[in-house]
């Protein structure tokens, strides 16, 4: 579960009215065929800080989240995110601003408190407009990536694809279609990101005395390799002082976008769409 | 140190008695880096020698410039008479080369065009230009950033910003900005270095209603990184960004010249020598922007005026400069859209990698296999040495995405990071050298003597053997997000590079 996840859960519970709000799509909705997350605090902002705010967006904001703050180059919709829907007045938005996420790409800023509200103000006032609108301009339907064959599909599964080597459609993606819709699943198909994050790939240490040692990768460059100790901390060694081997299942992923046709993508996208 | 005697005599005059002169733009001497490239080949070669592979990895920083701010440096610094010029979005600070003390620090006021970067200043005779998000170019006075002049190259509430270091030849001060979130005519601008006035406007694009061809209805060709300059042809070469709208193709039938190309131009007059399109037809916002790298060098054993870029579509070219004659395309990235060559060396684009609506995978993703950071070609080995991502995006359109700005959708899947050195007579790669997950920032500089510089995606700035891509040297400095660049000051090699939002010195001890 992550931090922002927590955080929600326990507004929730305070608010008393909210775990409605995060429930996950139904199964065969992609969250961009949905209607965005609901206001859960309506609020109101001066055509004079929506302005403020529109300029300041633009110019902190939309090259990653577009113009209109609908996604942009790499960042995503905000009219359709959670965060957004659960803000008040920048109770939300304001700390995510001042402390980024680094480990998906976004930055810190540093704003003032009037730039934070005019920017909070311009998000919530294009939600607002967003809401009212049929149809995002860039959404991506669930019915948009309906092209493929399912049998088809499972035939790449369990031969050429070799997809079954690790996975099965009764262990770990039993259910996946309904824990993943749309384009999030076709993505996590292809390459498995976002939250819940995949399980980090394992580097097994060999010790002087010829023991083996298992840990999580955390990260690593030509230099350095850094694990999680059993307690959960970062530890760092130099790669030249230690033999070790790192296990990454999702190099497989990797190569495998390599092998893809488009129409061996969609057909898998298709089969795992029957494992509700 | 520099010595009391200069107190005797104005400091102005002590640090500013030359400015640059624009025939040191064709020899820069060795104590300078004058252009954004720092020279006008952009090949970012240089002939020092102090620094080797033997001795690379005693380099120790010499100082460290902190901007104190939150965008990291991007840009590459220009140094002249001892003076550092460096720049963030809205800000450029003149600093002391010896002691990475603030001379001063220009900022521009507050505005809302997009603030994603900064390549970097230009300098002319006494004259610093800066260009700025909302589309200004400032001329300021070298010896304290006092304004002599601010003008408007391109209307910001439409859609345009720059990020551009601009490009001086002559008395030109060639500025591009950029712009394709919106569907606007790319255009270049030439604007007088004494004046501000504009000289002329080159189009890839041109607007409707003029004498010039159409683009198949195409906008967009914005040109946001410097171009190159070849003296003694008087050619001025730039490489063209995507057309818009981005991924919606069916709207603007043909071939759209000249985005996605690389264009010859008169610097006099502004007028189209030659062009050749790398992609014709883009639909996946692969600009050609990237670096047109000139080199005199033999090819097929003729000596050749030459021109090469590695482009963000995959593919590297090789052209004869003179006349824009194609002499090799070659992939040097995972490639999957094109079905071949044509014979004017282009590649043919398949229909079937169009964006669909129901997501097309292709290879490069939208950040390309290349993009704006620098490459570096050596002359000893004959090769380019590149940052290269190979990755995988997927790519969405439908009528319903409309014909406006980037109309369509696509998202990164994956990608992996590699300096890779490419043989510019066959376009095999030499080496490859993995340099993290994504895509890195850092630009490449080689020397004479074999050492080549770049960064790693974690943080670190790295020193590699050129003819095999060995690792010499490395230090964690944070993100390296400009060029490295190198200089003789006080008869010292040093190297500058930028980590983060710092500006680090090194020499060697």
């Amino acid at each position: 579960m992550n931090l922002l996840i927590k955080i929600s859960v326990v507004t929730a519970i305070a608010a008393g009215s909210l775990l409605a709000q995060a429930k996950p799509p139904a199964p065969g909705q992609s969250p961009a065929s949905l209607p965005p997350p609901k206001t859960v605090t309506p609020q109101t902002y001066s055509a004079e800080e929506i302005q403020a705010g529109e300029g300041r967006f633009t110019s902190q904001c939309g090259f990653c989240h577009g113009r209109d703050a609908a996604g942009g180059e790499t960042g995503p919709d905000l009219t359709r995110s959670a965060l957004v829907a659960q803000d008040t007045r920048g109770d939300k938005i304001g700390p995510l601003l001042k402390m980024g996420r680094p480990d998906r790409g976004m930055p810190s800023f540093e704003l003032s408190a009037v730039d934070v509200g005019a920017i909070v103000a311009f998000i919530h006032a294009q939600k607002t407009k967003s809401d009212t609108l049929s149809g995002g301009r860039r959404a991506v339907d669930v019915t948009d990536l309906a092209t493929g064959k399912a049998d088809a599909g499972r035939r790449y599964f369990n031969r050429k694809g070799g997809c079954s080597g690790c996975h099965s459609a009764t262990g770990d993606l039993a259910g996946i279609a309904s824990r993943y819709q749309g384009l999030q699943l076709l993505q996590r198909m292809l390459y498995p990101s976002g939250q819940p994050a995949p399980a980090l790939p394992k580097v097994s240490f060999t010790l002087p005395e010829g023991q083996t040692v298992i840990a999580p990768l955390s990260g690593q460059d030509e230099f350095t390799i850094t694990v999680l100790d059993p307690a959960g901390a970062r530890q760092t060694y130099s790669r030249s002082t230690v033999k070790f081997k790192i296990e990454d299942p999702m190099s497989v992923h990797f190569d495998q976008l390599g092998k893809y046709t488009d129409k061996d993508m969609h057909d898998v996208y298709a089969y795992l769409e029957t494992l509700k | 140190m520099r010595s009391l005697a200069s107190l005797v005599i104005s400091s102005s005059i002590a640090l500013f008695a030359q400015g640059v002169d624009p025939k040191d733009l064709v020899h820069p001497p060795p104590d300078s880096w004058l252009t954004y490239h720092g020279d006008y080949s952009g090949r970012r070669h240089s002939s020092l020698t102090e620094i080797t592979p033997e001795n690379v990895a005693q380099l120790k920083q010499v100082w460290r410039f902190q901007t104190s701010q939150n965008p990291a440096i991007k840009a590459t610094p220009i140094l002249v008479n001892g003076i550092l010029y460096i720049t963030t979005p809205d800000n450029l600070w003149a600093i002391d080369a010896r002691t990475a003390k603030e001379l001063w620090h220009y900022t521009h006021p507050r505005n809302d065009a997009f603030h994603i970067g900064h390549r970097g200043a230009a300098v002319y005779k006494d004259t610093v230009y800066l260009t700025t998000p909302d589309c200004h170019l400032i001329a300021l006075n070298a010896k304290d950033g006092t304004v002599k002049w601010n003008v408007v190259i391109a209307d910001s509430s439409k859609g345009y910003w720059s990020s551009n270091a601009p490009l001086i030849v002559g008395n030109h001060v060639l500025v591009g900005i950029s712009g394709d979130f919106d569907n606007l005519p790319g255009q270049l601008k030439s604007i007088d270095a004494d004046t501000g006035k504009t000289q002329w406007i080159f189009y890839t694009t041109p607007p409707p209603g003029g004498t010039e061809p159409e683009s198949g209805g195409a906008t967009g060709g914005q040109m946001w990184m410097t171009g190159t300059y070849d003296p003694a042809l008087n050619l001025v070469y730039v490489g063209s960004g995507n057309p818009t709208p981005v991924l919606n193709g069916k709207v603007r039938p043909g071939d759209n010249p000249w985005t996605c190309s690389i264009i010859a131009l008169n610097p006099d007059t502004g007028k189209l020598v030659w062009g050749f399109q790398v992609s014709p037809h883009d639909t996946h916002d692969w600009d050609a922007s990237e670096v047109p790298v000139l080199v005199d060098a033999d090819f097929n054993g003729e000596p050749r005026k030459l021109l090469m870029q590695a482009s963000r579509n995959g593919y590297f070219f090789v052209l004869d400069r003179t006349n824009g004659k194609n002499l090799l395309t070659a992939p040097f990235a995972t490639v999957n859209w094109a079905k071949g060559i044509d014979r004017s060396g282009r590649p043919i684009p398949d229909p079937a990698k169009e964006p669909a609506r129901d997501g097309v995978l292709i290879a490069p993703n939208e950040s390309g296999a290349t993009n704006y950071r620098s490459p570096s070609f050596d002359p000893k080995t004959g090769l380019l040495v590149v940052s290269v991502q190979d990755g995988y995006g997927i790519y969405f359109f439908k009528p319903e995405h409309g014909a406006y700005g980037w109309a369509g959708a696509d998202y990164g899947v994956a990608g992996k990071a590699f300096l890779r050195a490419i043989d510019y007579k066959t376009g095999k790669v030499v080496w490859n050298h993995p340099i993290g997950d994504g895509a890195g920032a850092a630009g490449v500089l080689t020397t004479e003597t074999g050492v080549t510089f770049s960064g790693d995606v974690p943080g670190n700035v790295i020193a590699f053997r050129t003819s095999d891509g060995t690792t010499l040297w490395h230090q964690a400095i944070g993100k390296v997000g400009n060029g490295p660049i190198t200089y003789q000051l006080d008869g010292k090699q040093y190297l500058l590079v930028g980590g983060g939002s710092s500006l680090y010195a090194f020499a060697l001890p």
